[in-house]
């Protein structure tokens, strides 16, 4: 709470605490809400978003939305790369944003709409910390969608953060990342550590560019993840192509030279840069199938960006993978074309997961189409999921295929069927432990919570999409010696409601988390959680400077004319500065506790481990890039030419008798390449085309996703006509209709056929 | 200094009621009579030896909730409301008839010492000679109790007269379901019809055991351990109990595992849901536990593999606990003790299996599962297996002696709730043991030492019995230098490091699955419609209860045990 009304300077030196008004407090004691408990001794804010515990506003039925968004918002790397790529948006851009976006409320709002017999009263916000922002009336919540008392409540009183298009100060034109981005970022950049986003500009791009959105139906959450992972590769590929450009045109830079990144002529970019999105979710699945009259076996690679399951009644994930990758039988209608024996035979297939994804999303597929009743319909089987998982389903080449994954989110359906329903996410947060996230409302839970939702529990609330990712041991140990260790600062939360937030007594979590500024609990042997190894460094973290080889290009690319250049990396010094500092009080501290030999062993021994951890996973990345690369140059032409071709990333179904089961639900791969041909052949066109016209040119470049429009003369002249249409979202954000925008991108669209 | 946690919050809501209505059972609103069914085609099961004839399905009736306590089902799926932990039935099965106790592997005439022996204070006092024969029974009767916490008690109108009657020899089963605790005879030609019913309120029994020392016809020690962390002493014979750990004095958590020490007549021990192994004394009176070890602070709790709050060696025995013991933060899902009485393998949630030298009170070895945490384990009649199942699956076979991995077993859709050996089957060189678990599946298999211990690179050749089944080894090794590779392997380096501080408690690295032994299961069927959560192994039968109440005995094909 109280880190919530204070603007705690941008390096988080100041201490909070003293600028909380003591009247304020009177307030807040009887209304501490549970998620404000699980946050005390939270220190000061973050840089690194991971002390934002934000709920979504829901717009009608946006909730697939909602939870997808919050599961992706808490995969560490995910977050770091958005936030990260191009760059992160420079600080005062940011902070000018936020100043007009991020809206402080009266907490006592809805106690006062009450006494004032539920005659909504104007938010005052409490000037001391509105810095001349005045609350604007027209953003005002209205809680129509949520009839739930605790939405309301938080939507009077919690911080409102709208978001609005910001991607010109990064560089980018508009586009579904840079709608993610600029949500990632204001909740980032937000001095409230909790409140409630509007993703109305992101919904709003999400509409724009794909009709299927645009109704106010329910939608599948799955769906959406996939759509959303394959629209941010296009758009990042997108956007190297046309950097590429630009470098191309203007003379490299002495630091591009320094870091001998020369752009390529075939316009593709170095994987580090563009292939964030690859490196997480894809994985690669071969898939086996051997001629029953000719014997021959045939490989076949494929990348999947997350697994469908079939479920049985009473089974686990783990089953349920395993059985994906047993031998079927393709016969009768389904026969094999061998090119051996040339024609269709008879043969025997099966699926192994040849390249782990280091995110793991998991596909339970709850709607089974049922020919009896010809439509879809919600699969109540129990299906146990662990908080830990191995692949048994590997090949035996596969690189490390003993790979951990920890259970880190939980898309939650509720509902009786496909059509209709709600959306929830659980999500292990770094080190809150585990948070409910249903639209604007965020609950802290217990982790036994998670289970509620094998589907053999009243209420219709079962697990849908389950997000794995991959963790050590050594980190799961780490994290299981501090569990449960809640309750005890529970018992002191209690004890010590409403007690100033100086008290000398804070949860020992606290000291473990906080580990930035709090001066690090001698006794606290384990890395911080937010160090640890399942959230390593990206490559792609243009702003570290301890790590040359792992700087990324892109933080040197030549600034676009309305970004100065130092601006970009403004939080690097700082970053690195808090790590000097801790390292320095670990040093005083280790002499301090010299006696105590055992733990300054550990500690030593520790920092030591997550240097060999680090340079393992490095070593990891390098070698699954060498394979990519490899893999890119013996796929050939396609890859390397235009970046476009292997874009769209299906999610591979587990499903060995969808064909059988005539699902209808239009797949999102099933109509991945061949429009796609279609296009190949002007984008190629272009990147041969002379450098001067191309910083223009990849604006033109279709989203991939929309591989059906059809090629329009009114293209050429996009570049005016999306600017027209950015002013149009900034002026109306609420206006969804454009009905001026609407024939061009009709054509493109998931039909749910019922 | 070592701050106990608050206690938890008393539940108000009975979920398993919900749970069960949810699974399309009806909440009971009456009390029930159990029924038994013969089903028709029956249920085989077909290995090696012969088949398995299903006999019949005795479906233990769930009891209505307490009229205090109607079930009051949430409208809201997503109530974030801590839910009472639930189990489904087990069952603790006791016979007189020598003829029927399992064949024993070990050699006799070996003493082992007994838990506390060293310390005076647990000596037991002189009981006069004529006192020496007869048991000590609970205070108080189960039936005339006004005790909130026991409800109502149900006898047959008969029993008195089914007991006099009864084949000495006859097998006894007591069984859980939701808040009932049943005693019924097995051998009787109406064995659906319990003997006594007890019913309990605020709390569910989850766990129990009868001693086999101080049974006789005329007595039974039966303990059992409740959702609510109290623990009940109960005499059948005489229907008198008394109450341990009362309203969690002791220990608040939920019991999760209860066993008699091996040989003694008055000490048990119970594992708790927050980590915690107590060794109570039937007799002894509660007192509030304080911590008599602080030497160490918060943090290395969990760090410790155990964590000894009080030992059974202190001086202050004359209430409960004998001795308290902190593993781990997580859940203890199940511990079983060695034949030779002397070991005590734990297995927690936190997937880890823990060899203690429980005389000694040290943790021997740690070893991890797969992935997933541990949930049954069991020892092979000789005490050179240790068999584990947990929520990978996977059935996973330890050598005692060699204290390694030696199988996994794949076979299982869901997760294992119970193994079991079937001493009946086992011999010097052979061990047959089974499986159910929550895919409702009962799964038998069969390993040999000979094959367990073959190097890898042979094992492709020597398919002549049935089970092991080698993944492809010839590429296995070839990634062996990449950072995979280092990720599984490395954490034996950090905790043999950390080790050396630490007693000789060894810390095992997860065995990567390519070099592990996968062993399938030799018969493998689905028994009923809701998971399977208990099995075991009697001479003429195999039995296995389920989350909702069916026990289902079926019997063992003629000539079939082994002849020793």
């Amino acid at each position: 709470m109280k880190a919530l009304f204070s603007k705690g300077s941008k390096n988080g030196a100041s201490n909070p605490p003293a600028t909380a008004p003591p009247v304020k407090k009177d307030f807040q004691v009887p209304q501490i809400s549970p998620l404000e408990k699980r946050l005390q001794d939270m220190g000061p804010i973050r840089d690194d978003g991971s002390d934002k515990f934000y709920g979504m506003e829901n717009y009608g039925n946006t909730c697939y939305c909602n939870s997808i968004l919050q599961c992706l918002y808490y995969s560490v790397p995910f977050r770091e790369a958005v936030i990260n790529y191009p760059q992160r948006t420079p600080m005062d851009s940011l902070e000018a944003a936020l100043a007009k976006n991020l809206r402080y409320q009266n907490p006592n709002a809805h106690l006062e709409a009450e006494a004032l017999a539920a005659r909504q009263k104007a938010s005052s916000p409490p000037s001391a910390r509105q810095a001349g922002v005045p609350p604007n009336p027209n953003q005002k919540p209205e809680d129509k969608e949520s009839p739930e008392y605790k939405k309301k409540v938080a939507l009077q009183t919690l911080p409102i953060l709208e978001t609005k298009n910001n991607a010109t100060s990064y560089g980018m034109s508009e586009s579904l990342f840079t709608s993610l981005k600029d949500i990632f970022e204001s909740v980032v950049g937000s001095q409230a550590r909790i409140g409630i986003v509007r993703p109305q500009q992101f919904l709003d791009v999400l509409r724009r560019e794909h009709e299927m959105f645009r109704t106010a139906m329910h939608q599948d959450a799955h769906e959406f993840l996939n759509l959303l992972l394959n629209e941010v590769v296009a758009n990042v590929e997108t956007e190297a192509t046309k950097q590429a450009f630009i470098d191309k045109a203007l003379p490299p830079t002495a630091s591009a030279d320094s870091l001998g990144m020369v752009p390529s002529s075939t316009g593709s970019k170095s994987p580090n840069t563009t292939r964030w999105v690859h490196e997480l979710f894809e994985g690669t699945l071969t898939s086996e199938t051997k001629c029953l009259t000719c014997e021959k076996v045939s490989q076949r690679d494929e990348v999947f960006l997350d697994l469908s399951v079939d479920l049985e009644q009473h089974s686990s994930v783990t089953s349920c993978l395993r059985k994906f990758s047993a031998e079927e039988m393709l016969c009768e209608r389904n026969k094999f074309h061998c090119d051996n024996c040339g024609g269709l035979q008879e043969a025997e297939k099966r699926m192994k997961i040849k390249r782990l994804p280091r995110v793991l999303a998991l596909h339970l597929k709850r709607f089974k189409y049922t020919e009896d009743l010809q439509r879809l319909q919600k699969l109540f089987h129990r299906v146990v999921y662990p908080y830990h998982l191995r692949l048994f389903n590997t090949t035996d080449d596969a690189e490390d295929p003993d790979r951990l994954y920890e259970l880190y989110a939980v898309v939650v359906h509720i509902g009786g069927g496909p059509y209709h329903g709600h959306y929830v996410a659980i999500i292990k947060t770094e080190d809150r432990g585990w948070l409910l996230f249903d639209d604007e409302l965020v609950e802290p839970v217990d982790k036994s919570y998670v289970r509620n939702f094998f589907g053999d529990r009243p209420g219709l609330a079962c697990a849908y999409v389950l997000f794995y990712q991959e963790t050590t041991i050594e980190a799961v140990l780490r994290e299981q010696a501090q569990e449960n260790q809640a309750p005890m600062a529970g018992a002191a939360e209690t004890s010590e409601t409403g007690k100033a937030n100086g008290s000398p007594f804070s949860p020992p979590l606290a000291h473990a988390q906080s580990a930035s500024q709090v001066p690090p609990d001698h006794t606290t042997p384990f890395t911080p959680l937010n160090r640890i190894p399942t959230a390593p460094q990206l490559h792609t973290y243009p702003e570290e400077p301890s790590e040359p080889q792992a700087a990324s290009p892109r933080a040197v690319q030549p600034p676009l004319p309305p970004i100065p250049d130092e601006q970009t990396t403004p939080l690097s010094p700082k970053k690195s500065d808090h790590q000097l500092r801790k390292e320095r009080r670990a040093i005083e501290k280790e002499k301090e506790k010299n006696e105590r030999n055992r733990q300054k062993e550990q500690e030593m021994y520790n920092r030591e481990m997550q240097r060999r951890e680090a340079e393992e996973l490095r070593r990891a990345i390098e070698a699954s890039k060498a394979d990519t690369a490899d893999l890119a140059a013996e796929n050939g032409s396609p890859r390397k030419s235009t970046g476009f071709g292997f874009l769209k990333r299906g999610s591979r179904s587990f499903s060995h008798r969808l064909s059988k089961e005539k699902e209808p639900r239009v797949s999102m791969s099933d109509m991945a390449t061949a429009p796609l041909l279609a296009e190949a052949v002007p984008e190629a066109s272009l990147e041969t085309e002379p450098p001067v016209q191309s910083p223009v040119s990849p604006r033109h470049f279709p989203p991939i996703s929309h591989p059906k429009q059809p090629k329009q003369p009114i293209r050429t002249s996009e570049p005016l006509a999306k600017d027209l249409a950015k002013d149009l979202v900034k002026d109306q954000p609420t206006n969804h209709t454009r009905p001026g925008h609407t024939p061009r991108w009709r054509s493109f669209s998931f039909k749910k056929v019922a | 200094m070592f701050v106990l946690p608050p206690p938890p919050p008393r539940y108000t809501i009975p979920v398993a009621y919900a749970a069960g209505a949810a699974n399309g059972m009806a909440v009971p609103v009456l009390e029930m009579n159990n029924t038994i069914t013969h089903p028709e085609r029956g249920c085989p099961l077909q290995v090696g030896e012969g088949t398995y004839t299903l006999q019949d399905d005795l479906l233990l009736a769930t009891p209505p909730p307490h009229p205090s306590e109607a079930p009051i089902i949430n409208p809201n799926p997503l109530a974030t409301l801590p839910t009472p932990p639930t189990t489904g039935v087990k069952l603790s099965l006791v016979t007189l008839d020598p003829r029927k106790k399992p064949p024993t592997f070990l050699k006799s005439g070996i003493t082992v010492p007994q838990f506390g022996d060293e310390n005076p204070a647990l000596a037991a006092p002189p009981v006069a000679a004529k006192d020496a024969a007869k048991r000590r029974k609970p205070k108080n009767n189960i039936i005339k109790s006004s005790s909130s916490f026991v409800s109502r008690v149900i006898t047959h109108e008969t029993s008195a007269k089914r007991l006099s009657d009864r084949d000495p020899n006859g097998v006894f089963a007591f069984a859980n379901i939701n808040r009932a605790f049943q005693w019924l005879d097995l051998s009787s030609p109406t064995k659906e019809e319990h003997l006594t019913k007890v019913l309990f309120t605020k709390a569910h029994m989850l766990c129990h055991d009868i001693n086999e020392l101080t049974k006789t016809s005329s007595h039974l020690d039966i303990v059992m351990g409740s959702s609510a962390g109290d623990i009940i002493w109960y005499e059948p014979m005489s229907q008198k109990y008394a109450r341990i750990n009362k309203n969690g004095v002791v220990n608040n958590s939920p019991v999760t595992h209860i066993k008699w020490l091996p040989g003694s007549e008055n000490l048990f021990l119970a594992s708790h849901a927050n980590g915690v192994l107590v060794v109570y004394d039937k007799e002894k009176e509660d007192a509030l536990f304080t911590p008599e070890v602080n030497d160490h602070s918060e943090q290395e709790i969990g760090r410790l593999p155990l964590d000894i709050l009080k030992s059974v060696n202190s001086k202050n025995q004359k209430t409960n606990p004998v001795s308290f013991w902190k593993m781990a933060n997580q859940k203890v899902s199940s511990f079983s003790f060695s034949p030779d009485q002397r070991h005590l393998a734990v297995v927690l949630e936190d997937g880890s299996l823990r060899l203690m030298d429980f005389l000694k009170e040290e943790v021997l070895d740690i070893f991890r599962s797969y992935y997933g945490g541990l949930i049954c384990v069991c020892w092979s009649p000789d005490g050179k297996y240790i068999v584990t199942g947990g929520q990978d699956d996977l059935l996973t076979i330890w050598s005692f002696p060699e204290r390694k991995v030696v199988a996994r077993c794949q076979g299982h859709n869901s997760w294992v709730s119970w193994v079991a050996f079937d001493p009946w089957r086992c011999d010097q060189k052979t061990y047959r043991f089974g499986s159910v678990g929550d895919d409702c599946r009962l799964l038998l298999w069969d390993f040999s030492v000979g094959m367990l211990h073959r190097p890898r690179a042979h094992h492709a050749s020597s398919r002549n019995r049935s089970s092991i089944v080698v993944p492809n080894s010839q590429i296995a090794n070839r990634h062996r230098a990449d950072s995979g590779d280092n990720r599984v392997r490395s954490d034996s380096n950090e905790t043999d490091k950390f080790n050396e501080d630490l007693d000789q408690t060894t810390s095992h690295p997860v065995e990567p699955k390519s070099r592990t032994a996968l062993l399938p299961p030799i018969m493998s069927k689905i028994v009923g419609e809701d998971p399977i959560c208990w099995l075991g192994f009697q001479k003429d039968c195999i039995m296995t209860s389920s989350l909702e109440g069916h026990i289902r005995t079926w019997d063992r094909p003629s000539d079939s045990v082994i002849k020793s």
